[in-house]
């Protein structure tokens, strides 16, 4: 998008007004957004210095940063929760775990400070009887398309798959 | 079972004694956990968190279950019984405060407790006494691998569990041990071994939450990282670390044996003083006491009284227990007198079933 002032450079800032009660939003580039009176006095009452710390203590280049790139990642909002990366930064916790596919590639840095590393390596997750059989729901779908493919080979295959994990959620269905 | 059976008493665990009980009071394992394609108690809606307490309750209200779960909505329990449940450490006081989607399920013998809609879906804690990190998270591992069976974690492969503050995200484990620490308090050694502790990925604090710092002498040390290490790992980690501040703590009582006798049976007598006579006593003071004698009692000058009963008092001197007590609410004031004449009878009472007259044998 190309800033609405200038109608030269690319259009990195937005802001949301309330005019005769509807919210109008309008975008603006950096040096617009920054030159342009009234809305510099907007920017600044934002409370800049709060996700400033938290930012610098996450190890996080603040929202206000010159990359676009970065910019963008953080007005990313989660599709689950409505979380943004801004919002995250401010309270320091997720939503919900869509934001963890969200916000992903930003995480690592944020994570490396507080954590010792940026992957799991402890005990896996054992698998849930509800997700064993959406496993055998959608063998049984592909298992379709082979039969009405000819694929009978691949059919047969599926079909013994299917059993192993019937006979899998039986067996937990009995010792848990 | 009903909720008076989960207030009376101090916990098993707090009772008992385990390895090193003279220093480690209880261990405690703690797991995170959320449930797939459910939103965050932080974001969730009303529908949400009645959906997750009907799916644990289909999970852990069965007969196959072998521990046995009570199960309380936070919402059904009057102030005080959530207050209760608190200092006995059974449940977190943000999960008493959500009380609106917040409940919990707590076994018979009161080691574990499932706490739903906490800052997550699922906190999953075992307490037991004395030292026994091991053992204590294979329990927890185990219900948690049953409870994984029934419903669906949300986990990733990047970040193992997932959790609502990247703080705990990954094992979802921490790992606490509550240790009293009354002979490097006095030898001024505990801030060195804090700014240490901290250093090595331990979070220290005090055994009434936090803020509370050393109180009775009392510190919690846990684990920081959840993430990029195994559960074994960090439990290791701890294991190493607490042997160490436990063989430091030994020192240093022998050291002020040797050193300062007569003053330190001087201290830990008059401190059974004050607990056996005071007609006011503030948790302070009747922390710091029961400290005093606790130590007194570990090294023998002190007999007569059992480290059971000074543990089950460090929990009662809180303000929930004497209100309970006294049945009634107290202002601060009434609430001191309460508690004096409250540990006054817990100490008759075990001098009654250990048997005082050893005591004046040994004087003799």
């Amino acid at each position: 998008m190309i800033c609405e002032h200038c109608k030269q450079r690319h259009a990195s800032v937005t802001v949301t007004k309330v005019q005769n009660g509807q919210a109008v939003a309008k975008h603006y580039c950096e040096h617009c957004a920054s030159k342009f009176h009234p809305f510099q006095t907007d920017i600044q009452e934002e409370p800049v210095a709060l996700h400033q710390l938290i930012s610098n203590w996450f190890g996080v280049p603040m929202w206000k940063s010159t990359q676009t790139e970065e910019k963008k990642a953080t007005q990313s909002t989660c599709p689950s929760c409505g979380f943004t990366y801004r919002q995250f930064l401010k309270q320091g916790k997720f939503g919900c775990t869509e934001c963890y596919n969200t916000f992903r590639d930003q995480l690592p840095p944020v994570l490396s400070r507080l954590q010792a590393g940026t992957s799991h390596t402890g005990k896996s997750v054992v698998i849930s009887m509800e997700q064993l059989k959406q496993k055998i729901e959608e063998i049984r779908q592909q298992m379709q398309h082979a039969i009405a493919e000819e694929r009978f080979e691949d059919a047969a295959k599926m079909r013994d798959e299917i059993k192993s994990i019937q006979h899998k959620l039986d067996a937990g269905g009995v010792d848990v | 079972m009903n909720i008076e059976h989960f207030l009376k008493h101090a916990p098993k665990c707090v009772v008992e004694s385990g390895e090193h009980s003279d220093i480690v009071m209880t261990t405690r394992i703690r797991l995170a956990r959320n449930i797939a394609n459910i939103r965050f108690p932080l974001s969730f809606s009303q529908q949400e968190a009645n959906g997750v307490q009907e799916k644990l309750m289909k999970a852990l209200l069965t007969p196959q279950e072998q521990l046995n779960f009570s199960y309380f909505k936070m919402a059904d329990l009057s102030q005080l019984e959530r207050q209760l449940l608190v200092e006995k450490h059974l449940i977190s006081p943000y999960l008493a405060k959500h009380k609106e989607v917040s409940a919990v399920f707590l076994s018979s013998d009161e080691s574990t407790s499932v706490m739903i809609n906490e800052e997550d879906h699922l906190r999953i804690q075992v307490l037991s006494p004395g030292m026994q990190l091991m053992e204590t998270y294979e329990y927890a591992s185990e219900l948690d691998d049953r409870l994984g069976k029934q419903v669906s974690y949300a986990y990733d492969e990047q970040f193992g569990y997932l959790t609502s503050c990247p703080t705990n995200v990954g094992t979802g484990l921490r790992a606490s041990i509550m240790m009293h620490l009354p002979a490097l308090t006095m030898s001024k050694q505990m801030n060195v071994l804090i700014q240490m502790m901290t250093r090595l990925g331990m979070v220290v604090r005090g055994i009434y939450g936090e803020g509370s710092e050393n109180l009775g002498n009392i510190y919690q040390i846990s684990n920081q990282v959840t993430l990029g290490k195994s559960e074994r790992e960090i439990l290791e980690e701890l294991q190493k670390v607490v042997e160490q501040i436990i063989e430091k703590e030994r020192n240093a009582r022998k050291k002020l044996l040797e050193r300062a006798q007569v003053t330190l049976d001087d201290r830990v007598n008059r401190a059974l003083g004050t607990l056996r006579y005071a007609r006011v006593l503030t948790s302070e003071e009747a922390a710091s006491c029961l400290s005093s004698v606790r130590l007194g009692v570990d090294l023998k000058l002190i007999q007569g009284i059992s480290p059971s009963c000074l543990n089950e008092c460090v929990m009662l001197i809180q303000p929930g227990f004497v209100q309970q007590y006294a049945g009634t609410m107290l202002d601060a004031v009434d609430r001191d007198i309460y508690r004096a004449k409250y540990v006054r009878e817990k100490l008759d009472n075990d001098s009654l079933i250990t048997g005082e007259k050893g005591e004046e044998t040994y004087d003799v």
